[in-house]
């Protein structure tokens, strides 16, 4: 892969995302059309202002970030763990704060504590539950040697803590449960500005890291030893990757729930599309893609013309999977 | 021994080893060991002895117990172990020798094309730069990680069985290039290697690591004739000094074998694989003569003589006149 080609691959990737945006915010149960977009985006006054402002742009720039978070986390822990199973969720931060959740909204009942129920405490819920998990991951990390056994750790903890929360489901009432369970198939709608900020501010910091570690990154697809001999302290790699990665995921999973699949499959549709292993290409198209696939998800979700919206991992799962089977056995064989 | 101004790598009372649980494995006695700048040394032993370790280890790349190692130049090492990112370019990965002089946004400099392309063509692979790893043969991927080696442009190449699974052809190339490079360029070049006939016949000196937990160092001859490779590998069938694979006479038939050049030598080695003794004195008599590019074979009684074309047919013939 040349520089000029995955050049104009990279700019196809941001044209595709502009043009995705305004499809996004112009559908929904009141279609908007272009000129009503610009009038309502600068004006501020009028219907159209007022469902861009509220609801279609705040939700169109969640999925952006989320997007490109899940994506950047899910091609980090692929290059680290070596392994094209390896997704954002691998160290068990999505568990964790899913636990959390659960407990905050299924066992709030038996405790007699009356928690209140908002948005930002299951924001919070979900935050302290995936640093916890990281907490722990990132002080196993320092003992154990290798990234496989890291790995194992990780789904042992995910195996873990699912086991906690099924018992939860299991005894929970089904207000409650309804409840947990649509926080589990993930939204991007439900946050407001002051939460998009606080979104904002942590992925771009995830994401500027992972720009900076370009070097680390390429180095370790070559394995620890090649990378210590080629001058990279792994060690320390190692640490901020996942660092970054819990800052990312952690953030998103605590706003808009656990959203599965685009974290894994991104990074092999990009790799499917300009094949190359180079971060410094990579990493620019995996952040494109990522928020490309989940605005497209998200458009599919709102059902164009109905008032209906599908739950968000249904759509991304049900999408994203075919296409990626086809491209897999189009181009037979998958890599890290 | 040679003078210290020549010495690239040295290492005293150096403790190699490794931690399992709470024990900890020591691989080897004290090491006080060196390097000669320019020397293709070939490091032998049997397997698992620590081979890997020692030469991860004076790469900087695995901590000792205890001990220290002098090298007052840069380290390049060629593992065994599995890359990833095979859809990386023959020439992406040579640019990974680089790296230890490039910056975060991986910038490269003129000079740093110059080596890169140096080093691919050193290798001879210019004509697949452009091919991703999981394109190429075994031969090629280990003439790529050689080159990447190369382009780290270190005084000191450490290699750990880079002719593994590979064939007599590529292992012959690999060899030869790392003689070349210690002669010509004076890199010093440290193998692992299990290759007995190549190590014997192109490395300056060896490294033979023993079962006691020592490291012989000497000239190759000299390890062969005071046996210090028998003892070591246990050789079963063959002879190290002649180089060649002991056979039975198990015919008990002698041949006289006559003639010259090539043709003499694959000769015998055919009627010696085949359980015949070589002998001057035996009655039976072979001779092996070459005309314009014509090889003929005369097998000879006391009756008759018969002139054969092929080794094959000699062998035949042999057979005929004596079960």
């Amino acid at each position: 892969m040349n520089k000029t080609s995955s050049g104009l691959v990279l700019l196809i990737f941001a044209f595709g995302l502009g043009a995705l945006f305004l499809i996004n915010i112009s559908l929904g149960s009141v279609s908007l059309s272009l000129p009503e977009i610009l009038n309502g985006l600068f004006s501020k006054t009028g219907m159209a202002s007022e469902i861009l402002w509220q609801f279609r742009l705040p939700k169109a720039l969640t999925c952006i970030l989320a997007g490109s978070a899940l994506a950047t986390g899910g091609l980090l822990m692929q290059t680290l763990f070596r392994n094209p199973m390896a997704g954002p969720d691998v160290l068990g931060l999505t568990s964790g704060a899913s636990l959390f959740v659960a407990v905050l909204l299924m066992a709030s009942h038996y405790s007699g504590l009356l928690l209140i129920q908002s948005s930002w405490s299951v924001a919070i819920a979900a935050g302290m539950g995936g640093a916890l998990v990281f907490l722990l991951i990132i002080n196993i990390a320092r003992y154990v040697r290798d990234n496989t056994a890291l790995l194992i750790v990780g789904l042992m903890i995910s195996a873990a803590t699912s086991s906690i929360v099924s018992v939860l489901q299991f005894t929970s009432q089904a207000d409650d449960l309804q409840t947990f369970m649509i926080w589990m198939l993930g939204s991007v709608g439900s946050t407001n500005w002051s939460e998009l900020l606080v979104l904002a501010i942590m992925v771009g910091v995830g994401l500027a890291i992972s720009i900076a570690l370009i070097k680390d990154l390429n180095g370790l697809l070559l394995g620890e030893a090649y990378a210590l001999n080629l001058g990279i302290n792994t060690k320390r790699a190692r640490v901020i990757i996942v660092i970054t990665t819990g800052m990312m995921v952690g953030a998103i999973t605590a706003f808009c729930g656990p959203i599965a699949f685009v974290g894994l499959a991104v990074p092999h549709l990009v790799r499917l599309f300009m094949p190359t292993s180079d971060h410094k290409i990579l990493l620019p198209a995996v952040m494109l893609g990522g928020a490309v696939l989940l605005l497209c998800c998200d458009i599919l979700a709102q059902l164009p013309g109905s008032t209906q919206v599908l739950p968000l991992n249904a759509i991304t799962s049900l999408i994203g999977a075919p296409v990626v089977i086809w491209m897999v056995i189009k181009t037979k064989r998958i890599s890290v | 021994m040679s003078e210290p101004g020549n010495i690239a790598l040295q290492t005293s009372n150096l403790q190699v080893g490794f931690t399992t649980g709470n024990q900890n494995l020591f691989l080897f006695e004290p090491l006080s060991i060196q390097l000669v700048k320019g020397e293709l040394v070939c490091f032998m032993g049997t397997n698992g002895i620590g081979k890997t370790t020692l030469l991860k280890t004076l790469a900087g790349i695995h901590i000792p117990f205890s001990g220290f190692i002098t090298r007052n130049q840069s380290v390049a090492i060629v593992l065994t172990d599995k890359i990833s990112g095979s859809l990386m370019t023959v020439r992406d990965l040579v640019t990974y020798g680089r790296y230890p002089y490039l910056n975060w946004w991986l910038t490269l400099s003129q000079r740093d094309h110059e080596l890169i392309d140096h080093a691919i063509r050193l290798v001879h692979l210019e004509s697949i730069a452009g091919k991703q790893l999981h394109q190429l043969s075994d031969g090629q991927l280990q003439m790529a990680m050689i080159a990447k080696a190369l382009a780290q442009d270190a005084n000191i190449l450490l290699l750990d069985e880079p002719t593994a699974h590979l064939d007599l052809n590529n292992r012959v190339e690999i060899m030869n290039l790392l003689r070349r490079l210690a002669r010509d360029a004076g890199k010093t070049i440290l193998v692992a290697t299990h290759e007995l006939d190549l190590a014997l016949q192109t490395a300056d000196r060896i490294w033979l690591a023993t079962p006691d937990q020592k490291i012989v160092t000497g000239i190759p001859e000299d390890l062969v004739l005071n046996g210090t490779f028998d003892q070591v590998f246990q050789l079963k069938g063959f002879d190290l000094k002649t180089g060649k694979i002991q056979h039975t006479p198990f015919r008990k038939v002698s041949v006289n074998l006559s003639g010259a050049g090539p043709e003499f030598l694959w000769t015998k080695n055919a009627l010696q694989r085949n359980g015949y003794e070589v002998a001057n004195d035996a009655t039976l008599k072979v001779s092996v003569s070459s005309l314009h590019g014509m090889v003929s074979f005369y097998l000879e009684t006391d009756k008759q003589t018969q002139q054969l074309s092929s080794i094959e047919e000699l062998l035949i013939a042999l057979r005929a006149l004596t079960d």
